[in-house]
């Protein structure tokens, strides 16, 4: 419990240097955004300066954007002049589903390999995986989108290209939708969670190992356990335990990835919000955004730690009997 | 008729292709309800020899030739589903550091469980009692908590109570006890030692129990080997030993240990 | 040396790379930036090793130049991070009480941010150039240096040597710059040659969005923005600065194993 208190400074740290990082970077955002613009007068922007409390001393600016946090409120686009919360959870839940389903898939892909690859060590499979995992890890993941695109899409015709749903969404059944969103989907997922195998898979590997060292799997093989349940029952259940931390930890990994991946596959979701907002200086999304992925890491980091605490009996009961 | 009989063990570990000897020629008899203690310093081969009887070894070690017969079978022909029928049922073991030796994630009630369950086939309520009961006979308090703890919440001492129940739950046959004590307080180590007394009068087993310290062994022992470089160089009554050591080996043992006014 | 075939692999594909980099202008006749309407799109040919793109400009004199630029960054960038990070980590370290603290208070805080999207942001409202790049990335991953010298300078800090140091009496500043920080570089070396493939990385992406380097200056993150227009036409543009980016981060991986290795 002590630990969510400690959330609050970092929430603070968070914000002011969000804040201050936004504010000390040259070029005010209002002039860039009407500079060009001669019908507007100085007096104009002035007026439109006091507006956004841009005249206020910066550590009353921070107050007052500190409060509409947290209340919600994180001012208006200045692209297109919606409020800048409407726009974040609209596509919230595209990318936050993007992300869970390359989390699950992760997770489906990495532990087997790994384990197998632990089981076997030394072996054929093992070192053909290590090898093909360490260049996957150097591969930047925008070329293998890329290449992947130019492989499924344009060559092979099997997936389309970019989007979530196809033009004529609407008139699909439920069943063609649902399939129409998987193919749109397939890809993105994909390559979002190829980085988060490369680690988690070797991350099980490197655990599996030092966990079939130990002597507990000595003392359950002279009680007569089976291999198997001493692997999967004792060794696995070991294994895995930290797994919850590791997951917790790849979250800012995966969010960061998909500013790239969704431009690349014009997914309408966050990253791409943030892409756009980047490339017209729209400060408010951008300070937003920055603020929420942030809070979303620290919330992650958190949760890893409170799971591996619940999950880990020698950290939980700490107690002598 | 011996219980166990090893004849001729040679194991040898296998590094970068190279097979280096780790025990060679090793013969073994141990009679029923027989107390063997097999001694030596660090190194010397017991704990390979005691692990090979049920072919426990680690994994880049291979029993190079030999025999090991227990109650007419030659156990390093059986398979390994054979094998698991025998480990923990006829021959049980226990190790050193009881809590390193125990599933740190796994309740004590899970564990102890498990295994009566493997080797009984009773139901999950019946291997309940059976465990309570177990503990209870390990002169253990409160039993049914214990159940529920984890290894790491119980001390040394305790632990490897626990595992003395997890080892004679099925009423093993021979019972190897690989320095059980050494890691423990003195005061801890004469009621573990009491109880394994206890245990072997009233149940009825063989016990193979390998340690370091001959003067430990001296009052424990029916017989004694020693084993020196992987092959054992004398084996006597317990009595004959420490008054007519053969082997140089032996001499040299005994006289370290008369130095230090520890016989 | 040649028995660590890590150490040997990384550091010869860094040598390779460095040379293309350095000889540029020799290896090959074509200016990076010459347009050539009379050869758009060629695929790769005698003439054109690794063919053309959209505008006409030769790709592998392209990505000879680009060369300068990835790796360029990649080295001042870390070279920042890890100056920034052993000088506040070592201070750290050695001080302890409230500096340490609030030290590591801040290393949480600034680790909460996913680092792409704090480099994105802030190259978003900075002008992009090389300079910017360079100092943003550094001031974005100071923070695992600094971790790393801080833990191996706790743990040195105890050890006898230090002790002795301190009794015949030489100032701190001396213990630290002679004593501790020449046995704490090793896991700090390892990692800074990681960051470079990592710097190397983000570079690209930044370029690859646009916010990186700018065109007509290559770099082999914004050829790939490029190769986005002529994909499934063209996939020589978009297959080999992959590969470059691909082969280079391997050898700065390569060679951190097998400075780990080494270093033991």
């Amino acid at each position: 419990m002590r630990r969510i208190f400690g959330l609050v400074p970092l929430f603070l740290g968070i914000t002011a240097i969000s804040f201050l990082v936004v504010k000390l970077t040259p070029g005010k955002p209002v002039i860039l955004q009407y500079a060009l613009n001669p019908k507007v007068s100085l007096e104009q922007i002035r007026r439109l300066e006091k507006l956004e409390g841009l005249d206020q001393p910066l550590h009353i600016q921070y107050l007052n954007w500190l409060s509409n946090i947290l209340r919600f409120n994180f001012g208006y686009s200045l692209a297109d002049g919606r409020p800048v919360k409407e726009k974040i959870l609209e596509r919230l839940p595209i990318t936050l589903g993007i992300n869970l389903a390359s989390l699950v898939l992760i997770i489906l892909i990495a532990i087997p390999l790994g384990v197998k690859a632990a089981l076997k060590a030394g072996g054929l499979f093992d070192n053909f995986t290590t090898v093909i995992l360490f260049i996957l890890f150097a591969a930047p993941s925008f070329w293998l989108a890329l290449l992947l695109m130019q492989l499924f899409c344009i060559q092979l015709n099997l997936l389309p290209i970019s989007g979530i749903t196809s033009l004529d969404f609407e008139y699909f059944t439920l069943p063609q939708k649902i399939i129409d969103i998987l193919r749109h989907l397939f890809l993105p997922v994909l390559v979002s969670a190829l980085g988060g195998i490369t680690g988690l898979s070797r991350y099980m590997r490197a655990n599996m190992l030092e966990v079939l060292n130990q002597p507990y799997m000595l003392a359950c093989r002279a009680r007569g356990l089976p291999e198997r349940v001493v692997i999967y029952k004792h060794a696995l259940r070991n294994a895995i335990l930290p797994i919850v931390t590791i997951l917790g930890l790849s979250l800012p990994g995966l969010l960061g990835g998909s500013v790239i991946f969704e431009s690349i596959f014009a997914i309408p979701g966050l990253g791409r919000l943030f892409f756009e907002a980047a490339m017209m200086r729209d400060i408010n999304v951008i300070m937003a955004e920055v603020v929420l992925v942030s809070i979303l890491t620290m919330l992650g980091n958190f949760l890893a730690d409170i799971a591996y605490i619940y999950v880990d009996p020698r950290i939980r009961f700490n107690s002598k009997a | 008729m011996a219980l166990l009989q090893i004849k001729n063990l040679n194991v040898s570990f296998l590094i970068n292709g190279e097979s280096l000897p780790v025990i060679s020629g090793v013969n073994l008899n141990i009679g029923e309800n027989e107390t063997l203690v097999l001694a030596g310093e660090s190194g010397s081969g017991k704990t390979i020899t005691s692990l090979s009887i049920t072919k426990l070894l680690p994994k880049n070690s291979v029993v190079t030739s030999g025999e090991v017969h227990f109650l007419g079978t030659d156990l390093l022909q059986l398979k390994e589903s054979e094998l698991c029928r025998v480990r923990g049922a006829e021959i049980a073991y226990v190790f050193q550091e009881p809590t390193s030796f125990l599933n740190p994630i796994f309740t004590i009630g899970n564990q102890l469980m498990e295994v009566i369950i493997l080797h009984q086939g009773v139901d999950r309520d019946a291997a309940y009692s059976i465990a309570v009961e177990l503990l209870r006979q390990t002169k253990l308090s409160s039993p049914e908590r214990l159940m529920h703890s984890y290894p790491h919440q119980l001390s040394g001492g305790m632990n490897q109570r626990v595992f003395l129940a997890m080892s004679l739950a099925c009423r093993p046959r021979l019972l190897i006890a690989d320095e059980p004590t050494t890691a423990l307080d003195v005061t801890v180590e004469a009621e573990i030692l009491r109880l394994l007394k206890e245990f072997k009068d009233k149940l009825g087993f063989a016990l193979l129990f390998i340690t370091h310290n001959l003067s430990l062994a001296r009052k424990i022992a029916d017989r004694i080997c020693i084993m020196y470089q992987g092959r054992i160089v004398e084996e006597a009554g317990v009595n004959d030993i420490f008054t007519a050591p053969r082997h140089p080996h032996t001499q040299k043992l005994l006289w370290a240990y008369e130095k230090i006014g520890r016989l | 040396m040649i028995g660590n075939k890590s150490l040997f692999l990384g550091a010869a594909i860094i040598i390779f790379f460095t040379f293309m980099a350095l000889a540029a202008p020799f290896l090959t006749e074509y200016e990076p930036a010459l347009i050539d309407g009379s050869n758009l799109l060629m695929p790769p040919s005698a003439r054109h090793l690794l063919g053309t793109d959209s505008l006409g400009r030769d790709l592998a004199s392209r990505i000879f130049y680009g060369a300068r630029i990835s790796l360029s960054i990649g080295i001042l960038a870390v070279g920042v991070a890890t100056v920034l990070g052993v000088f506040f980590g070592s201070l750290a370290a050695f001080y302890g009480g409230i500096l340490d603290s609030l030290l590591m208070r801040l290393v949480d805080i600034m680790l909460c941010f996913p680092t792409f999207y704090l480099i994105l942001g802030i190259a978003a409202i900075t002008q992009p150039s090389v300079f910017n790049i360079v100092l943003i990335i550094g001031l974005t991953s100071w923070m695992q240096p600094a971790r790393l010298i801080r833990s191996e300078i706790l743990s040195l800090k105890e050890r006898e040597f230090i002790q002795a140091a301190k009794a015949i009496g030489a100032s701190n500043m001396r213990i630290i710059l002679r004593h501790l920080l020449p046995n704490a570089l090793g896991p700090v070396l390892v990692n800074a040659t990681l960051g470079i493939g990592g710097a190397i990385m983000v570079e690209s992406g930044l370029s690859f969005l646009g916010l990186g380097v700018q065109p007509p200056i290559p770099s082999w993150g914004n050829i790939l923005m490029e190769s986005k227009s002529t994909l499934g036409v063209a996939w020589w543009i978009t297959v080999f600065p992959g590969l470059a980016i691909l082969i280079t981060i391997l050898g700065f991986n390569f060679l951190a194993e097998g400075l780990k290795k080494k270093i033991g």
